[in-house]
This record gives structure tokens, sequence and C-alpha cells, in this order.
């Protein structure tokens, strides 16, 4: 059972927003021509995917793609126009106000671009927010907070004012506010993208690290492609309120979708991302250009999924092509030629 | 790579040449006006360089081209030129009676010759200085136009007739009757009213004799005056009177004098001109002379209801109305019918609900008693080191040297008690602000239509002079503290709601999302996010209210209110300048002491 289940998720701001989703089923109308003929703006096109548990699913896509929007259907902040959102198996929609209101506080966190503290409460009550609204006493509530602070490493920052920390701390304390209740879902609304580089990037290695010992099951917004790659299992990519495409980040970048997804993998580097398993040549194809492979002869070998890094690694220093052993066979060989295409991109000749 | 190569923003723009934009925004003669603007752009244009049909016809060219501001000025300064000029219709005529006797008119002649010479030149200098003005303005402000043309597309541009036509309506509409109106002296107050009298007797009258021609009205008239006059010589003709003659004469004579107001009216309504009657409707006040019967003089009264208590309910009362006959032939304007209507109104509300406002102006008294008892009964230094603990735990040194000195004002010129007693009703002014004002304007931020009846209520009760809501304070309440409370609670409230409301309004969309995303309901939402976060601009609130509950002490004390606004009415009634001030700069202090230590409070709370 996955944990977020969502399925032809449509929001359609505007008085006519059923004649206008009709519309764009069987007329295929676009942005402008609903706006024009409907009043309607369209938030989020047909958006289905899953997340399973543990793992973190980006949504990546420019600002209003619909990203944001399609986030807060998870916990029903925004009502979908038609479709139906899951979580752990229950249709939310259906859900009455009050038991809407115990998921959200229980099982859903959530952490903000602009943090969202409130000003006037200190750290560890803003952390503790989520649990007294629960009607959490005072004494586990402090305890909890404290836990989470050590969580996010802020140790010591509980008596704080939100307005005194850094916004590097503050969007800690917003983590941690997401993680105080111990929910099952975490929801990042571009969490880091106001933060500095060096912080973001902090930020992202000390989450991953995170994540990899709570394993929440996260669905993360970013506009940001490096951070999707970095931080996702997989990434859905999303432009006009659509999304265009679902795979894991070398899915994306070795079989991009569309030219708007081609467009925005082309200045990524590949090193990382592609493994030997996506550029190798056959065995028999290379024997027929090369010659026969010289058992003798000491060739550098890797797996399939070693990455395009740990290739350049290995033929650095030999004039030898590297073999793809899997199993004690050779499945495939990588030429500097085909690492040199395929760290670029394109196709050997 | 499409987006990137749009993103980049190298590809040069396409831009239209400048000529044919003005081309197109000028029209007709767009050589000309190219050439001009080209050159004013450069600074080349000399100071005078001159638009020939600005000068000449500036209304049919700026309204042709859409230039409107040159249009209602050369309108407005033309008007005051020609408006100078047509006083020689108006003292001409004058001028020339007066010359009939020189020698008795030397005062006279010499006023109007001199006011005459002046409004001839300053007229004459007004239309050639003016329209030199706009001569010399038209196409630099018609170059303004065209910058902001190249902006705002709908910006009016080009040539049109349609224009034309409508610039010459509102000529139509302005200039003839403001230049009639410059040569015609000011009518006299009375005449208009007595136009519009002189026309309705007439008509009654024609009714009444079932005429329809008024020269059939005056004959009929003549007739009977006639038939009177007759009468009465038989019979003051005759010796000895029997009573019934007697009683008979009386009554010829009251009729006579009746007739002769008649015959006035209609000599009056014959006298009445198409001019003045025009004079009359357009040219003097708005005409609102229409007269209609007053509503019925009731009287309502609350009375023991005898039936009642015979049957054994002891102090039942009920509700009497007294109808007074009218007074024939009154009619009253508007105004009057609606004055008296609502004093009605007010008096039937106050014998109909009597209990509730009784209880209303009890709990209002019992609970200023209390508080007043309160104040007064504590002993001074209590309240002396009170004030100057909290200004001294919230504020600086200052404030506790001011708040200090303050108070021994007070001390010094014995108004310590008068001040408590100005305290008292403020403080359940307050408190009455806050209960109300505090609900409402939650109320006013969550709810939009709310909003909108209550913001025009808030504005009235800001605006409206407050001795007009004594009145019917009084009449509900009586004279005495109770409705100088209500009075002060009205003045004072609207900064207490509309502070709330800007407040909660003010949180930020995020904050609240937040707070949902965690499972906030909206009451939660309230108490722990909103309501937490307006908290300074409430106290902002809070702080005018009591301000301006303050500044009520004075005028309150016209309906009984005690205190040391009390003083200054007082000082006025009798003109005791240094009395009146005294108390008010009491007053001032007392507001600035609470101010003071109130703002402390507020800057260490928004320190949290």
């Amino acid at each position: 059972m996955s944990v977020v289940e969502v399925d032809g998720v449509w929001k359609v701001f505007g008085d006519k927003a059923a004649d206008a989703i009709a519309a764009i089923r069987n007329e295929g109308l676009g942005k402008a021509e609903v706006l024009d003929r409907f009043g309607a703006i369209i938030g989020v096109k047909n958006a289905s995917f899953t997340v399973e548990e543990g793992e973190i699913f980006c949504l990546m896509g420019l600002s209003g793609s619909g990203k944001s929007t399609l986030v807060r259907h998870i916990n029903r902040l925004i009502e979908p126009t038609t479709g139906t959102i899951r979580i752990l198996g229950e249709d939310i929609g259906a859900m009455t106000p009050e038991v809407l209101r115990a998921l959200r506080a229980e099982k859903i966190g959530m952490v903000f671009q602009n943090m969202a503290l409130l000003p006037h409460r200190s750290v560890r009550d803003n952390i503790g927010f989520a649990l007294e609204l629960r009607g959490k006493d005072a004494y586990h509530r402090a305890q909890l907070a404290d836990h989470a602070l050590e969580t996010v490493s802020l140790h010591g920052y509980g008596d704080r004012l939100p307005s005194e920390l850094s916004g590097g701390m503050q969007q800690r304390v917003g983590l941690a506010r997401a993680l105080a209740a111990d929910p099952e879902i975490l929801l990042m609304d571009e969490p880091f993208s106001a933060l500095d580089p060096l912080i973001r990037r902090n930020l992202q290695d000390e989450f991953l690290g995170l994540s990899q010992n709570l394993r929440k099951t996260t669905v993360f917004i970013t506009h940001d492609l490096d951070e999707a790659i970095r931080m996702g299992d997989r990434i859905g990519i999303m432009n006009d309120g659509e999304i265009v495409q679902i795979g894991t980040a070398e899915d994306i970048v070795t079989a991009p979708a569309d030219d708007y997804v081609a467009d925005f993998v082309a200045g990524i580097s590949r090193l990382k991302l592609v493994s030997a398993s996506k550029i190798m040549v056959a065995v028999e194809k290379h024997v027929a250009r090369h010659g026969p492979i010289d058992d003798a002869r000491d060739y550098p070998a890797a797996r399939p999924e070693d990455d395009l890094d740990t290739l350049v690694e290995l033929s650095t220093g030999t004039e030898l092509p590297v073999l793809i052993r899997h199993d004690g066979n050779t499945v495939g060989i990588v030429t500097k030629d085909t690492l040199l295409h395929g760290l670029q991109g394109t196709e050997a000749p | 790579m499409s987006t990137t190569a749009a993103m980049s923003g190298a590809e040069p723009r396409e831009v239209e040449s400048r000529d044919v934009s003005v081309t197109v925004f000028a029209d007709r003669n767009a050589a000309y006006y190219g050439s001009v603007f080209e050159r004013l752009q450069k600074g080349e244009l000399p100071f005078w360089h001159m638009n020939v049909a600005g000068l000449l016809i500036p209304w049919v060219w700026s309204a042709w081209r859409g230039v409107w501001l040159i249009f209602w000025i050369s309108l407005a300064l033309d008007m005051v030129g020609l408006v100078c000029l047509m006083q020689n219709f108006k003292y001409g005529p004058l001028l020339a009676d007066a010359h009939l006797d020189p020698s008795a008119n030397a005062i006279l002649i010499e006023r109007y010759t001199r006011w005459l010479s002046v409004y001839n030149n300053v007229g004459i200098a007004t239309l050639i200085l003016g329209r030199l003005l706009i001569g010399l303005q038209a196409n630099r402000w018609y170059f303004k136009q065209y910058s902001k043309w190249r902006i705002a597309v709908r910006t009016a541009h080009g040539v049109q007739a349609r224009r034309v036509v409508i610039a010459a309506l509102i000529l139509a509409l302005v200039a003839p009757i403001t230049l009639y109106r410059s040569t015609q002296q000011r009518i006299d107050e009375r005449a208009c009213f007595n136009q519009v009298r002189a026309i309705d007797g007439t008509r009654r009258l024609q009714s009444r004799y079932g005429v329809t021609e008024v020269s059939d009205l005056t004959s009929a008239l003549a007739d009977r005056r006639d038939r009177l006059v007759t009468e009465r010589a038989t019979l003051e003709a005759s010796a000895s009177l029997t009573d019934d003659q007697k009683g008979r004469l009386g009554e010829i004579r009251r009729e006579e004098r009746q007739l002769r107001r008649e015959i006035d009216a209609v000599e009056d309504y014959k006298a009445v001109s198409a001019k003045d009657r025009f004079d009359c409707l357009f040219i003097d006040d708005f005409p609102t002379l229409a007269r209609i019967d007053p509503p019925a003089d009731v009287t309502y009264r609350r009375v023991p209801d005898e039936e009642a208590i015979a049957q054994g309910r002891r102090g039942a009362t009920k509700v009497i109305t007294q109808v007074k006959d009218p007074v024939e032939g009154r009619t009253v304007n508007i105004f009057t019918y609606t004055a008296e209507s609502i004093d009605i109104g007010i008096n039937f509300l106050r014998a109909q609900y009597a209990g509730i406002f009784d209880a209303m102006t009890n709990v209002l008294r019992q609970s200023l008693i209390r508080v007043e008892v309160a104040f007064m009964l504590t002993p001074w230094p209590v309240l002396v080191g009170l004030a100057m603990i909290l200004a001294w735990a919230y504020c600086g040194t200052g404030t506790v040297v001011f708040v200090g000195a303050s108070l021994t004002f007070l001390a010094v010129f014995e108004l310590w008690q008068i001040a408590m007693q100005t305290m008292a009703l403020v403080v359940v002014a307050t408190a009455i602000c806050i209960f109300v004002g505090l609900p409402v304007g939650i109320w006013m931020a969550k709810n939009r239509v709310a909003n909108w009846i209550t913001e025009p209520i808030l504005d009235v009760m800001q605006t409206i002079p407050s001795l007009s809501y004594l009145v019917p304070a009084v009449a509900f309440f009586g004279i005495s503290q109770p409705p100088a409370v209500l009075a002060t609670v009205v003045f004072a409230i609207p900064p207490m709601v509309k502070l709330t409301a800007l407040g909660i309004r003010q949180v930020p969309q995020s904050t609240k999302e937040a707070a949902l995303a965690f499972g906030a309901s909206e009451r939660q939402l309230l108490t722990k996010v909103e309501l937490p976060m307006a908290v300074p601009s409430i106290m902002a609130g809070l702080n005018q209210t009591i301000m301006l509950a303050l500044s009520m002490a004075t005028i309150s004390a016209f309906i009984g209110a005690e205190g040391l606004g009390a003083i200054v009415t007082a000082a006025l009634g009798d003109a005791q300048a240094g009395k009146g001030l005294l108390a008010g700069i009491a007053i001032a202090l007392v507001a600035m002491v609470i101010d003071r230590i109130l703002k402390g409070i507020r800057s260490s709370l928004s320190r949290i």
C-alpha cells in the first residue's frame, strides 16, 4: 500500500471549473483559451502519483507550475476540483473536519518556504504547536519539542524567539516543528529555497542524513533540478499544472519525456547520475569493430550500476576499455569514446 | 534550447520609429506635431512658441484633440474674464439710474464707476493672458498627453468630431446660465419662497372657486368683495343692530380680511413673471421648496395601568397615545417633516421600551458607582504608588518624573477626587468598548458582509458631531452619568474595532496556513495565532480609545457627566478662563500619563 496516492486530481480556480475541465478533456484547450472562455485558471491538471513508504518524492517545476498547489492537496489545505487523494489508504476527501484535523496534526508534518513560524511564541512552543492543538500537556510537549530540537541539532535554542535566529536556524525549527508529532508523512514546500547556497547545501545533507534514520515518507517541492536530483528517490516534473514526467533522476536525464524536460536536464552533470548500463556497448558490437578482447591483459572492470564518475576513474591511466561485468560475465564494454559521448549525453556512433 | 534563448533576452526588440507613432497619435497635421515634439524633446523649442489654434479657438482645438485639461482650463479662464465683463450689464443700469440725480448719488456714482473699471480691467486681462497661457502651453501639454498615450494606449488620441460635440454640450450647459447669472442682482431671500406661496395659494383658490383662468378668479373674488362691502355698508348704516346682526358684522369683517389676503396672493401670482420663475428655479438656491403636511403630532406616555393594578398586578403601566389637532394650514419642508418624525419615533421608543432603557441606565449607573467608589476610596498614596511603579517598570526615568509631576499637579490644585470621577467614567466606557469592540472587530475581520455593514457605521460614529447624539441620548436615558458613558462609548469605540480588525487581517496568510496545516480549528486559529499576533494592534486601539474617551469628558459633561469636564463646562458658562484652562490641563495630563504608561507596556509586549 502506498502512503500517499494522488489519483486524477484537477484544480481549476473559477466559477465554471467543471465546464472548463470538460472542455480541456474533450477539446484539449490551452491555458489562455480556458481563461478566455471560462474565466478559469488551471492550477493542477490531471495529476496522479504515488509515494511509497520511506521514499522521498520530489515535485519539481518552475514558479507557477502548480507544484505548491498540488502539495497542498495532500493535506487538503486546498480542495481538489475533482480527483481523489488517499493517505495511508484513506480517502481524505471524505473525512469530516474533525478527522482531517487529527490527520494533519498526527500524520502529516509540513515545512514552508517562508518558515511561517509564530513570532510571538518561543522556539519550543512553536515546535510543540501541533501537539498543543491536540491537547497534549505542557510537560510532554516540552520533552518532545526538545527531542525534535536535538534532531535538527539546535539543542538549547528552545527558549529563543524565532526572530533571534538566522534564516537557516529558523528553517531547522520549521523542520523540527514538522517532526515533533512524529508524523508518517513530511510535506516540504521549497524548504531550502530562501536560504543562501552554502546553508542550503548543509541543510540538504542534514535532511538526507535524517531521513535515512527516520525513513519518513516525504513529498519535497523544489524549483531547483539539482536539489531535486540530490534529494529525490523519484522526481516528478511539472509544467503548467501538469506532471509531464515521473522517474528516477537517471531516467529523467537519460530519457526526457519531452522538449521541456530535455531543456531542463540539458545543463545537469551526468557524472553521478548515469550508470554504466546506460552507455555500455554490447560485447559483439565492440568485437566487430575493435577486434577480440585479449583475456591476457588486465582490463579495468566495473559493475553495470556504477556511475560515469567511477568509469572515468577506471579509464584514466590505461589504454584499455572498461569491462562491465555482472555475475562474473562481461555484459558490455565502455571505451573512452563511449564514455565521452555518455558524459555529453549524445549517442555513440 | 528555446527556453534559454528567450531568457537571455539578447534578441533586439522591435521598436516602432517615432514618426509613425506621432502620426497615429496626432492624426491630422501630424507633420507639424512631429517636428514640434522633436524640437521639444531636444530642448530647442523657444518659450514663445505658440499654438495658434490654442490661442484663438482653445475650446474647439482641445476638444477635437481630446486634451480635456486644456479644455477645462481655457473654459474656466474665459468664463472668469467674461463674467467680469458682464458686470457692465449689472452695474450699467444702476449707474445710469444714479446719474439721473448726480448730486444726491455722488457716493454711488463714484463706487459703481470704480467697480466697473476694476471689473473691466480684470476681465480683459484674464481673457488676454489666459489665451496667451493656453497658446504657449498647448503643445507642451499635448506632448505630455502623447507621452502618456505611449504608455497607456487608451489615452485620448487622434481627432474626433464627437468630442467637439461633447464640448459644445458642456459649453451650452455652463456658459449661458453662468453669464446670465452674473448680470443679475442677488435675488431677495424671501422672494422665491413668496413666489411659491403665491402660486400654491392661487392654485388652491382656483380649485375652490372652480375656475381655471386667473382672470375669472380675480373677477370672482372682486364680486364677492363687492357683495361683502355692500352688506357691511347696509349693516353699518342701520341705527341699531340686533345681536345676530352684530355677529354677522364681525363675520363679514373677518371674511373681508381673509378675502384681502386672497386677492393679494392672486395679485402676487399675477406679478410673477416668467423671468422671476426662471431665476428662482435655476440661478438661486437649489429649488427644494416642496411643502408637505407635517406628521401627526402624537405624544406617547407611559402611565399607571389602573385596570391591571385593580386586577392585582402591582406597578403595571401602559402606553397611552395623545394626538393633538394639526395646526390649520401648516405645511413644512422635508427637513422639518423628517426631524419631527424622528422626534415622534424617539418618543415612542422611549415610552414603549421604558423598562429596557431604565434597566440599562441602572446597570450603567451601578457599575459607574462601583468603579467611582473604588477610585475615590482607594487612598491616594496607593494609586500614586501604583502609577509610579508601572511607569518605572515599563517606561524610562523620564516618564516616572513626568507621572510624578502630573499627579502632583492634580494634588496641588485639589483636582484629585474630581480627576478620579473622570477616571471612573473613562474606565467604564473603555471596558464597554473592549467588550463590544473586540468581538465586533474580530467579526469584521472574518466576514466580508460584516465589514461592509460595520465600516460606514464606524465612520459615521467617528465623524458625527457628538452634540447631535447627546440629545437622543438624553431623550432615552435622561440627564445623568449613564448617557454620558454611552455617548463616550459611541465616540471612543471605532479605533478599538478598526484596529482589532486590522491586526487580525495583518496576520500573514502563510502563518495561518501553517497553523491549519498542523491541524488548527477555526477557533484555535483565532485564539492561538490571530489574536496573539494582533495584540500590538489591539493595544494601539485600546490606547486610542482611552484617549478619545478622555477627550469626550468635556462634551459629556453637558449631559451630566461629573469630573474635570464638568469644571470646564461650568467655566465656559461663567466665562472663567482660568478655571477652564486649569481643568483642561488636568484632563490633558491624565490622558498623557495613561498614554505613556500604556505605550511602555505595549513596547514591552512587542519585544516578546
